[in-house]
């Protein structure tokens, strides 16, 4: 593909008629940002960046793109860590979040219509404060990042054990097209309600874990549920992860969880050798949590775990809605990791612990792994977390070659790496089904012949 | 730990993970970083700028104007410090912009508005960033009948002396009311504005010969009406080498504890709706949150409101870190949406303790025509019938 027919300066000229200077730049000090992410991956270049306000405008910028042949990165929060709001091959990177109106709150059908820009922290906060009855599953993510950057990657959240991830959770969504064309899908194709994503054709989920190749949306419906009155922690600790998917299953059995996450961790010391079990109840009265309690502690006896009353802190700190997973990036001291999150079965659960701690004393990194489940047990996201220090360049290198082989192993058991950066998605390539591989590419061609939408991902040859 | 040595910040800046949290109100119910509310740009959150430092340091990214713009570009107000979750980390967020600001200048590439900070502060007949002839306060310390010795000095500081000369003018009566044993000195700037602007070469000069005039009245507290001069001496003279033994309080401490000792009663009634602006100066940088609050409710028929975003949320007033002088215009647009604010709560004066948020304040008030008689709670207290307890004075 031949890149930029025009030379810079027109380009950054016709970019400035479409959405005045203001939002438009390809000064060093912008660029230098946006072609970098919290992660272990490496700067790539930009060639400008741009920050839209409507529809209108992103449609004109995309009609540019395939004349020019510019590529094009949507971005919201670039919160990934696993670098795909970096471009591969240069262009611009459109950052959505100057569209971050919140639309519409439909009570009674429970979903919020935003524009593609709003984070997590706006609609948490405006729930809140609006209509305290309802919530929506946010993500352990800092609360920069946005909703539907987080649900076009199948991300998780509190909500998940109970009502499946994010993505599934997307009732109906606007999309600019590769071609510059809007397109609704779901129930706001026909009606204006944007409740349900059938019963039509389904073509929500190509636009998920698709990292903005085929398509730019800009306003999604996301669910919202019933918020409980109150919500409590029940820890649980273990030293044999073999009993983990019994253990988990019989939980999911009950019903009795909103959320079950596990922890294992060499540090702090009082953690090494354990599993550390959190599962989050609801109810509307202390009664009705004790008695939850209870049956989980008999639970987690006949599993062969052991009920943990830990100290306040811990409650203050695993309860917070979202939680501070960011303090990871603190461990070595250095503002930095990077996880494989990998989606894997259940039975897999001891495994990939094993694989885990392995990887890390391998590499010397303090073993910092967990694991939320996602819909009953249907998935669990398994993540394994290399820490790193910024300022040291072996050192990321050295978190970069662990989450790789971390990749693979993940691969070997059956599992999908999540949100996977370039090699990753390589990886996963290598091993897809090649009629998979070739009907993505099918669609990917018909949608966008003229590659502009993040190419270099998902880059089936 | 504080970051003594220049090395101390260039090995620590790098621990910015660039999560975002420094962006937003405790809520996440909105941003509240002015820089990166106006601009959008990664660039311009806190984030952004620690990783430009840091990319500076390493040699990654070259200085430029441009990238000296983005540095200069932020009020300070800490709203950083107060999000991020660092710990480790947090409390140093302004030191490191005003650290980058001082290696800008180094470089070459202090912005030219600000420049005027230094040149006006340095010129002899000036000694203050207004360019105003400078005042050595002879005439006020006739006028108000003040001795060359006393227990206290009150530190008028340049906003109050050259602009905001209402206020100076009711501290000077509201501490001959309270019969304080005060007096003024020949003072030069405290340096804040070219602290903030990292214009830093003549600081500890003028820190040493302010300490000097202080002490030569045999003083062992001062005071002063400005958060700014209140920030910069408690805290940045500390920072620069200075050694003094005098306590710092802003004139809202000393009015508290005479209303707590009962030294002091305010007999008249204030009937009116008021709302308070926490001054970045000494809410976040200081932490004086509460103090102020308690000195407001206790003006008999007062009707005292909260802004939605108070104390720790507060959002700035624009004046700070060089954006006054710079951006004059943005200044002025962050502190419409304050004044905006604080017309939702349904007051009819709004009300603060520092002269710097006072003017912007104001300027926002009159440029917008949003009608809210902007006011210093000095200059309410100065409205206001005072009985003295003559027996237990300080
Ligand atoms: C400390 C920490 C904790 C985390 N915890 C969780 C967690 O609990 N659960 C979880 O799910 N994730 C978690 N994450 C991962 C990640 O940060 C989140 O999933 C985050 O929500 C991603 O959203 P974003 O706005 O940052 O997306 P971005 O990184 O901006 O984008 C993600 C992908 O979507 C594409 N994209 C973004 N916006 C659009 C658009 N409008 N149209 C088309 N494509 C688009 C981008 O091109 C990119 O490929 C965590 C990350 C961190 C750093």
């Amino acid at each position: 593909m031949e890149l930029f027919v025009l030379n810079k300066n027109e380009i950054i000229k016709k970019l400035c008629d479409i959405i005045g200077k203001e939002f438009v730049s390809n000064k060093s000090e912008d660029l230098f940002i946006y072609s970098q992410d919290p992660g272990v991956s490496d700067p790539r270049p930009v060639d400008f960046v741009v920050m839209p306000k409507t529809v209108e405008e992103i449609q004109k910028i995309v009609k540019l793109a395939n004349e020019e042949k510019i590529p094009i990165v949507p971005m919201g929060g670039g919160m990934t860590l696993s670098g795909l709001v970096i471009p591969v091959k240069g262009g611009i990177v459109l950052d959505m979040k100057r569209m971050d109106e919140i639309i519409e709150i439909n009570e009674s059908s429970r979903y919020a219509l935003i524009e593609a820009g709003v984070t997590t922290g706006k609609l948490q906060a405006y729930l809140e404060e609006h209509h305290p009855n309802l919530e929506v599953s946010i993500p352990d993510a800092p609360p920069s990042v946005t909703v539907a950057g987080n649900a076009l990657i199948h991300g998780s959240g509190f909500l998940s054990q109970k009502h499946g991830d994010h993505g599934s959770m997307i009732n109906g969504l606007e999309v600019v097209l590769p071609n510059g064309e809007v397109c609704k899908l779901g129930s706001c194709a026909l009606s204006k309600y944007w409740f349900t994503r059938g019963p039509i054709p389904d073509f929500i989920g190509l636009f998920i874990s698709s990292f903005g190749t085929l398509g730019i949306a800009t306003k999604l419906s996301i669910k919202l549920y019933p918020k409980p009155k109150m919500r409590y922690l029940v820890f649980g600790l273990c030293k044999d992860p073999k009993v983990l998917p019994n253990l988990i299953y019989n939980i999911t059995r009950t019903d009795l969880a909103e959320d079950i996450l596990i922890g294992i961790q060499d540090k702090p010391a009082w953690m090494k050798g354990y599993v550390v079990i959190m599962v989050y109840i609801t109810g509307d009265s202390e009664e009705e949590l004790d008695s939850k309690t209870k049956l989980l502690k008999k639970i987690y006896r006949k599993g062969k775990a052991r009920y943990m009353k830990a100290p306040d802190r811990y409650y203050d700190i695993f309860l917070e809605k979202p939680q501070f997973a960011a303090k990871a990036a603190d461990f070595r001291k250095g503002g930095g990791f990077e996880y494989v999150g990998a989606f894997i079965p259940l039975e897999k659960i001891p495994e990939i612990i094993q694989i885990g701690n392995d990887i890390s004393l391998k590499h010397g990194i303090i073993p910092t792994m967990g694991a939320r489940f996602i819909s009953k047990t249907h998935s669990a996201m398994f993540f394994i977390s290399y820490s790193f220090n910024r300022a040291d360049p072996k050192d990321i290198e050295n978190a970069r070659h662990a989450l790789h082989e971390t990749n693979k192993e993940v691969l070997n058991i059956g599992g999908i790496p999540w949100k996977s950066e370039l090699e990753g998605q390589k990886l996963i390539l290598q091993k897809m089904d090649p009629n998979y591989k070739m009907l993505l590419k099918t669609i990917r061609s018909a949608l966008d012949p003229n590659g502009i939408m993040n190419p270099g991902n998902w880059e089936v040859n | 730990m504080t970051l003594e040595t220049e090395q101390d910040w260039k090995s620590i800046v790098h621990r910015c993970f660039r999560c975002g949290y420094c962006k937003f109100t405790h809520s996440y119910s909105d941003f509240n970083c002015p820089s990166y509310k106006k601009y959008r740009f990664e660039t311009y959150s806190t984030g952004g700028r620690m990783w430009l430092i840091f990319g500076l340091i390493n040699g990654d990214i070259q200085w430029s104007q441009n990238l000296s713009n983005v540095l200069y570009a932020c009020t300070t107000c800490g709203n950083c410090v107060e999000n991020c979750r660092f710990e480790k980390f947090n409390s140093f967020i302004v030191d490191f912009i005003e650290a980058a600001r001082a290696e800008a200048v180094k470089a070459g590439f202090c912005p030219e508005k600000q420049k005027l900070l230094l040149e006006r502060t340095m010129n002899s007949e000036m000694f203050n960033p207004y360019g105003e002839q400078n005042s050595d306060n002879a005439d006020l310390k006739k006028e108000y009948d003040l001795p060359d010795n006393a227990e206290w000095v009150y530190f008028i500081g340049c906003t109050s002396n050259y602009r905001q000369k209402k206020l100076r003018d009711a501290t000077l009566r509201l501490l001959k009311k309270a019969k304080i044993d005060f007096t003024l000195i020949d003072e030069h700037c405290c340096c804040s504005p070219i602290i903030r602007t990292g214009q830093i070469t003549p600081v500890k000069d003028f820190i040493d010969y302010n300490i000097t005039q202080i002490k030569k009245t045999g003083a062992s507290k001062v005071i002063t009406s400005c958060a700014g001069c209140y920030r910069t001496i408690k805290k940045d003279w500390l920072k620069f080498g200075a050694e003094y033994e005098f306590e710092v309080l802003h004139t809202l401490e000393l009015v508290k504890q005479l209303l707590d000792d009962g030294k002091i009663k305010i007999k008249s009634e204030y009937n009116k709706t008021v709302t308070y602006h926490d001054p970045c100066h000494i809410g976040r940088h200081v932490g004086l949150y509460e103090e102020p609050r308690e000195v407001y409710k206790q003006i008999p028929g007062i009707n005292f409101v909260e802004m939605k975003r108070n104390r720790e949320n507060a959002w700035c007033c624009g004046a700070g870190g060089g954006v006054k002088i710079g951006y004059p215009d943005w200044a002025v647009e962050i502190s419409k949406e304050r004044v905006e604010e604080a017309k939702e709560t349904g007051a009819t004066v709004l009300s603060s303790t520092c002269p710097f948020c006072r003017t912007n304040l104001s300027d926002a008030n009159e440029k917008h025509e949003l009608g809210l008689e902007v006011i210093d709670l000095i200059e309410i207290l100065d409205q206001l019938e005072i009985e003295i307890n003559d027996s237990n004075l300080i």
